[in-house]
């Protein structure tokens, strides 16, 4: 009996051994505070811990915390989850002088963005199909991008840096079926966008761009800078905030024509159309805080547009909608001619109809 | 000042029957059929390269046609060479990207680019922006529809680069310019045979640049030197264009698909255009063979003549100044100028036979009043006798019939313009 009871205790010991370094090792991967940086990327998306549960549901781990802009970058219809995490006791900082700029993060941020298509728009919490995570994260002062491919049965995303093309449909919030060839870009395609003057830099998180409220997932609808402020995730005085102003969605009905244009320009064009971007080859500079005319197009005849201009001699003609090359390269997906040149397959027909309409109300 | 040249192909009809396309003299020795075909893993891998580049590497592209999905993109290494099994051996194809307008991207500092053809890019074939240290050596690109108007914009394309060499290279097809140096400083553009596209060689809104021993055949335009308004780099100064042959540019313009024009300064070059200075600063000419160009030689224009608004950029002149164009050779068989853009039909209706220089004599008022007192400096030391040299007098209207033209050499043969450059040891 002794002896049974000793094998008994010996077998319990060993399970709980072994449980305790399966719980351990499991435990070194099941949230990002305990992500060795030194070992990114990681192979699979689930090493993160950034979600709780079944991956593909999405759930935040504690302190993963979830952001959208107010004005959205157009990604051919995709749906997107956005979330953020720092290291314990370290907090993002702003800089009033610079509103072009996203929030100045500590090092170890992770940004987390997944793109995902409801199988009908109408139902968005419905059945869905993840197509890509891509991860943005601060190493040593600067950012590196990592993109994951979920595979087809949703249960896992793997580190994948050629890109691929991934057919997808869906039905749109009027019932329209759509089926496009959605591009995940390579890895380097994402410094096509994410660059100012050659650094690595995020686009979506700026103070022009958080500074509105969501409903987040406790139910409580508040201000995102004030949720990060509270979270220990933002370090900026209501004064410094102020002294930037936020872009607005381009459905705001509260908003102005040209603001929403001006936002949607911002979002959509500004990351590589403004000073310190990649695109300012150009001299076109579509960032909010661009104040003249001429640098947002206006009477503006194109550089180096090529084919893209089409039959057309002004960025943007007051008054002729249709008849400038900014709606002529948002209305193509000719590689060769359309704006932006990643990111999508599709015509926004919403964007582009809101861009005609303002260029339609534009003087000369 | 306007140029209000519509209408005026009624002048001219029934005097000149639209002349025939010229034949074709240069033809690639590029012939994918014979190439192994690269598999999907060598593509891969080849992708996987360029992404995972490190400092001070060579990437090899191996022999065979690449039919590449992806851009190609080398992101901000330092030292890196690309280099193919040859020009017409290692071939990138790009009809097949859906997303991205370039084939190549490349942004760094000492990079070597050689030995390979880029082909069918959506956009430009290889875009290199921000390098410090930039060699271009027997790098193809071409575009293969049969419609040219359907082939991307530029072939070569440094952009706000610092010390560039581009030579060997063939490039063919661009619907813009096929070598294309844009607001960059300290540049060779030698040795390179660049023939079927709009424009052949253009230095833009950059300083410091020797384009020489270059073969500029059968585009619509051989050489251009332009400075474009609203640009982060402003202007461009000191350009010497020599030891070239300029031949049979007398291309089709098909920069728009339909005869038209949009506000690319491109889609108004008229075919049978050899050099063209557009808003240049000290520029010099010297010693090209200049050989059969149907409509002008060398044209010295202002910014103006584009009939697009002329901005207010501190830094910017629409004015071309300070140019010396010298001992140049000059051939012309052709006897009927271009009739397809505004500034063919100006020079036919004025000129009535191709002109081996035009300057059309916009001042800038704040220089001087009197263009015949040369404020721009426009220096020309021609020794070829009986030179076609014509000058515009375009009044305050702009009415066509109302632009005079004189052909008063010697105003502009005395004085001397020197242009220094520096272009970069390389």
């Amino acid at each position: 009996m002794l002896k049974r009871n000793g094998l008994f205790v010996a077998v319990l010991v060993f399970v709980a051994v072994v449980f305790h370094a399966c719980f351990v090792k499991n435990r070194a991967t099941v949230h990002p505070s305990q992500i060795d940086f030194s070992a990114l990327p990681l192979k699979k998306l689930s090493e993160y811990g950034f979600f709780t549960g079944n991956l593909s549901q999405m759930q935040p781990n504690e302190k993963v915390l979830a952001y959208e802009p107010v004005a959205t970058l157009f990604t051919d219809y995709a749906f997107k989850k956005r979330f953020v995490w720092m290291p314990e006791g370290s907090s993002a900082t702003v800089d009033a002088d610079q509103p072009d700029d996203p929030l100045n993060f500590p090092d170890k941020t992770i940004l987390i963005k997944n793109f995902y298509y409801p199988a009908d728009f109408t139902k968005p919490t419905g059945e869905k199909r993840i197509l890509e995570t891509r991860l943005l994260v601060k190493d040593n002062g600067s950012w590196k991008a990592y993109p994951y491919r979920w595979n087809d049965d949703q249960t896992e995303a793997d580190y994948k840096i050629t890109g691929e093309t991934i057919p997808v449909s869906w039905n749109d919030e009027h019932g329209q079926r759509h089926a496009i060839n959605y591009a995940m870009p390579n890895k380097n395609q994402c410094k096509s966008c994410h660059n100012q003057q050659d650094a690595f830099v995020p686009i979506g998180p700026k103070v022009k761009q958080l500074n509105h409220s969501i409903t987040y997932a406790d139910g409580h609808t508040e201000n995102q800078l004030t949720r990060w402020t509270k979270l220990g995730y933002l370090n900026a005085t209501s004064e410094t905030i102020a002294r930037i102003t936020p872009l607005v969605s381009m459905n705001d009905a509260q908003a102005s024509l040209d603001a929403r244009a001006r936002s949607y320009l911002d979002v959509n064009c500004g990351h590589c159309h403004n000073p310190k971007g990649p695109a300012s080859t150009s001299g076109l500079y579509l960032n909010y805080e661009q104040k003249d005319p001429f640098h947002w197009g206006v009477l503006k005849s194109p550089v180096a547009a090529g084919i893209g201009a089409g039959t057309f001699k002004f960025d943007i003609d007051p008054g002729q909608g249709k008849a400038s090359i900014m709606t002529y390269r948002m209305n193509s997906v000719h590689p060769g001619i359309m704006m932006p040149e990643l990111g999508r397959v599709s015509i926004h027909t919403e964007g582009v109809a809101l861009i005609e309409s303002w260029i339609n109300s534009l003087k000369k | 000042m306007k140029l209000l040249i519509s209408g005026i192909s009624a002048l001219l009809l029934g005097v000149w029957l639209s002349s025939c396309n010229s034949s074709t003299s240069q033809q690639s020795k590029l012939d994918v059929a014979t190439l192994p075909k690269a598999s999907p893993e060598q593509i891969e891998k080849l992708v996987e390269q360029f992404i995972d580049a490190q400092e001070g590497q060579t990437i090899q592209i191996p022999e065979g046609y690449f039919e590449l999905n992806t851009q190609l993109i080398l992101d901000k290494v330092n030292k890196v060479t690309i280099k193919g099994a040859g020009m017409y051996k290692s071939v990138l194809s790009f009809r097949n990207i859906t997303t991205g307008g370039e084939g190549m991207k490349i942004a760094g500092n000492g990079i070597v680019l050689q030995d390979f053809t880029v082909m069918d890019a959506p956009g430009d074939c290889i875009k290199t922006q921000h390098c410090e240290g930039l060699t271009f050596r027997a790098v193809n690109t071409t575009w293969t529809h049969q419609d040219l108007s359907k082939s991307g914009t530029y072939g070569i394309y440094p952009v706000q680069c610092k010390n560039v060499l581009v030579e060997k290279c063939e490039v063919s097809h661009s619907r813009d310019a096929g070598i294309y140096v844009g607001q960059s400083e300290n540049i060779i553009v030698r040795d390179n045979v660049v023939f079927e596209n709009v424009a052949g060689i253009e230095i833009e809104n950059s300083d410091n640049a020797e384009v020489y021993n270059n073969l500029t055949e059968n585009n619509t335009g051989g050489i251009l030197v332009f400075n474009l308004p609203g640009l982060p780099k402003p202007f461009g100064s000191r350009t010497k264009v020599y030891n070239n042959t300029i031949r049979n540019n007398n291309h089709d313009n098909f920069a728009v698909a339909s005869a038209g024009q949009n506000g690319n300064a491109i889609t108004m070059v008229p075919p049978g255009s050899g050099i063209i200075i557009l808003a240049g600063n000290e520029v010099e000419i010297f010693n090209n063979k200049l050989i059969d160009q149907k409509t002008i030689s060398i044209a010295i224009a202002s910014y103006h003549i584009t009939e697009l608004p002329i901005p207010n950029h501190p830094g910017w002149s629409p004015f071309t100044t300070n140019i010396s164009v010298h001992d140049n050779t000059f051939e012309h068989k052709f006897g009927v100028p271009d009739l397809t853009k505004d500034l063919g039909k100006l020079i036919a209706a004025k000129c009535l036979k191709s002109q081996d220089i035009v300057y059309d004599g916009i001042i800038d008022d704040t220089k001087g009043k009197d263009v015949t007192k040369n404020p721009m400096n426009i220096c020309i030391g021609e020794k070829q006798k009986d030179l076609r040299f014509s000058r515009l007098l375009i009044p305050a209207s702009g009415k066509v019939t109302d632009i005079d033209v004189f052909n008063d050499l010697n105003t502009f043969n005395t004085c001397q313009v020197a242009v220094q450059t520096s272009p970069p040891v390389m």
